[in-house]
């Protein structure tokens, strides 16, 4: 049936190497990362774990890794209130400057990451805190929010208002209301913007490399400065990790995330139409 | 033993209608420059079904939203049980309320939602699931408790909604155009019922329409809005016979309207000339203005045979159409085209279009009123 159509089977057939462009250069560190060899070389010699195994023995690259989660964490639980709670408290309102309070939510999505970089070094230094993860993670939780707004927002346009009403009129609280009324509704939403923020932070670079120090070295900025002095596999591996989580966050979004009819629009689309 | 359980509840609310009533004192609520609500006095007694008509954009719904505190009202007083709520959120207000488009929850069974406002009100979970249950049968979804919204019909899913506004013995109950969702029969069938749980209750209600016939179905007194103003209230029958101005008389449905002027007013009755229609007396309750009409409903216009001295005018018959159960015959009389009604099966040996004949009212079922349009 999908192939009766010529046009069809032409599509199809240009699709695929689009498909191998965007999909190879990323499949490529796996055997790299699986390279038996002290160097990052391609095509591999023979397959081994080795390179995976002296990844995590090697007590720099397993901190980074640690303080790679750490400003993860901190981003998803920061983004995810905030975006969150800035979704739910707009929605169904309108008030003038509205379109203001969004452009301030998104902004982060749009301002050139650099930039952040350089504010929110400089606006650390002077408050003295450079030197921990807690200042990457925040870093990181401002340019998560936007994503965790933007899937929060999708879901709630399927809420019915009267629901809000209808459980205050049966006795609800504020917190009962959102217990009963928002949160079945834009938990998957929260679940994709938690997966989009989580994704976000492990893949930032400037920023950390920004405000980076011995005691707080995210993966990406590990990979980058080591890449300069010695190619070591351990670069593939962490490549091949940071490619694994992602793949995984993704394919549980499909599966129970995107089953859902109601966030069905909510992916990347957001970002192009912020209204 | 579920029997007793309902007649128990029955009981105890019967006992506990000497209270619901709701009061509205001078409310006003304006947004901005506009004025949705305009010094509105309103009260519903214990126990009484009290409708507000009117078109959208009355002021009728955002009347009923200030009753139920979803909406702050800019000025006057609300009272519940003669107490002031006006600070009071709406979960302190204790009224259940039906939403238009029933607002259950989705994700709940039925049951849950019915269980909802006892939850927040932490009753056990034994006697919550009783109540709701005896609840549900009320409604005649004794077996429905554990679908889903989406798996029951339009009229099941409003049910849900009743009994869930009950379930807690609320003060009174507020509907906001419950029906507006559902077909004719069903919607006749839901207007009946509710009519019938009500008075079984004795508990108070504040229903919101648009619909006039709803409203004349179920109401003990009909509150006529326009424009964020009460324009009449009073009993259904009283409002559709004797309604004070021409936009009521037009909004309850087919009326006559024939421009006349006031010879005499004395004892609620009027003698007014109605041009070639000839002199008449009709009904006065004292309205005030600069035109003033007679409204005559179509089905109280009755043909006859031979003139009178009053409340008589000869008219050319134009037209005779069966709708069914009734005929519509247009007619003009003297200048004025009017609209005659009656029952098919009254309607026999009728004469041809063209043809002359006389059309006479009862002074009680003519209306003098003032001409606002």
């Amino acid at each position: 049936m999908q192939t009766t159509n010529p046009r069809q089977r032409l599509l199809t057939l240009l699709s695929i190497p689009v498909f191998l462009f965007l999909v190879v250069p990323t499949a490529i560190v796996v055997p790299v990362a699986l390279n038996d060899s002290r160097y990052i070389t391609f095509p591999p010699e023979g397959i081994s774990f080795a390179a995976v195994a002296g990844f995590f023995a090697d007590k720099a690259w397993t901190s980074a890794l640690t303080a790679s989660l750490q400003s993860a964490a901190i981003a998803v639980v920061i983004g995810v209130i905030l975006g969150a709670t800035a979704a739910i408290g707009l929605h169904g309102r309108k008030f003038p400057g509205q379109q203001a309070v969004v452009g301030l939510i998104l902004a982060p999505m749009i301002v050139p990451t650099v930039v952040l970089a350089l504010a929110f070094y400089q606006f650390f230094i002077s408050l003295g805190v450079l030197g921990s993860i807690l200042p990457i993670g925040l870093a990181h939780a401002v340019i998560a929010t936007p994503y965790v707004y933007l899937t929060t927002r999708a879901s709630l346009a399927g809420l019915n208002p009267a629901l809000v009403n209808s459980a205050q009129s049966l006795g609800a609280g504020w917190l009962s209301v959102f217990r009963h009324v928002y949160l079945p509704v834009i938990l998957p939403g929260l679940v994709s913007g938690a997966l989009f923020a989580f994704s976000v932070s492990i893949d930032e670079t400037v920023m950390s490399l920004f405000m980076q120090s011995p005691s707080a070295t995210t993966l990406p900025v590990k990979m980058f400065t080591d890449i300069q002095f010695n190619l070591t596999p351990k670069i593939a591996v962490s490549s091949a990790l940071l490619v694994t989580v992602a793949t995984l966050g993704l394919l549980f979004q499909v599966m129970f995330v995107l089953k859902r009819r109601s966030t069905a629009r909510m992916l990347p689309l957001a970002v192009s139409a912020p209204n | 033993m579920t029997t007793s359980v309902i007649s128990a509840a029955a009981s105890t609310r019967t006992t506990a209608s000497a209270q619901g009533s709701i009061e509205l004192r001078q409310v006003r609520k304006t947004y901005g420059d506009v004025v949705a609500v305009d010094e509105l006095d309103l009260v519903v007694e214990p126990g009484e079904f009290v409708t507000l008509l009117g078109p959208s954009g009355s002021g009728k719904t955002t009347t009923m939203m200030m009753v139920a505190g979803f909406e702050e009202h800019t000025s006057g007083s609300v009272l519940i049980d003669g107490k002031p709520v006006d600070s009071l959120p709406p979960r302190d207000r204790n009224l259940g309320v039906v939403f238009q488009n029933y607002a259950l929850f989705p994700h709940m069974s039925a049951r849950e939602n019915v269980e909802f406002a006892l939850r927040m009100r932490k009753v056990p979970k034994a006697e919550r699931r009783q109540r709701a249950d005896s609840a549900l049968e009320r409604v005649g979804l004794g077996t429905m408790g554990d679908r889903k919204p989406r798996q029951l019909s339009g009229g099941q899913q409003q049910r849900v909604a009743l009994a869930r506004a009950l379930v807690f013995n609320p003060a009174a109950l507020l509907l906001d155009e419950p029906m507006a969702a559902l077909d004719k029969r069903l919607r006749e069938h839901m207007q009946e019922e509710i009519k019938t749980l009500q008075k079984s209750l004795g508990i108070s209600v504040l229903f919101v329409t648009h619909d006039q016939d709803e409203a004349m179905a179920m109401s003990d007194r009909i509150v006529v809005m326009k424009d964020g103003r009460i324009v009449q209230s009073g009993p259904p029958e009283e409002v559709y016979n004797h309604p004070l101005t021409d936009w009521v008389a037009s909004f309850l449905g087919d009326t006559n309207l024939i421009p006349c002027t006031v010879l005499e007013r004395k004892d609620g009755e009027a003698l007014v000339d109605l041009g070639g229609l000839g002199l008449g007396r009709v009904r006065d309750r004292g309205v005030a203005g600069e035109n003033y009409a007679v409204s005559i409903r179509p089905e109280h216009l009755k043909f006859s045979s031979e003139a009178s001295a009053d409340n008589c005018g000869k008219a050319a018959l134009v037209s005779s159409t069966n709708l069914g159960a009734t005929v519509r015959h247009r007619l003009t009389a003297g200048g004025h085209e009017l609209q005659v009604r009656e029952l098919s099966s009254d309607a026999t040996n009728r004469p041809a279009p063209g043809a002359e004949l006389f059309v006479t009212w009862e002074p009680d079922k003519a209306q003098l009123l003032v001409l606002e349009q």
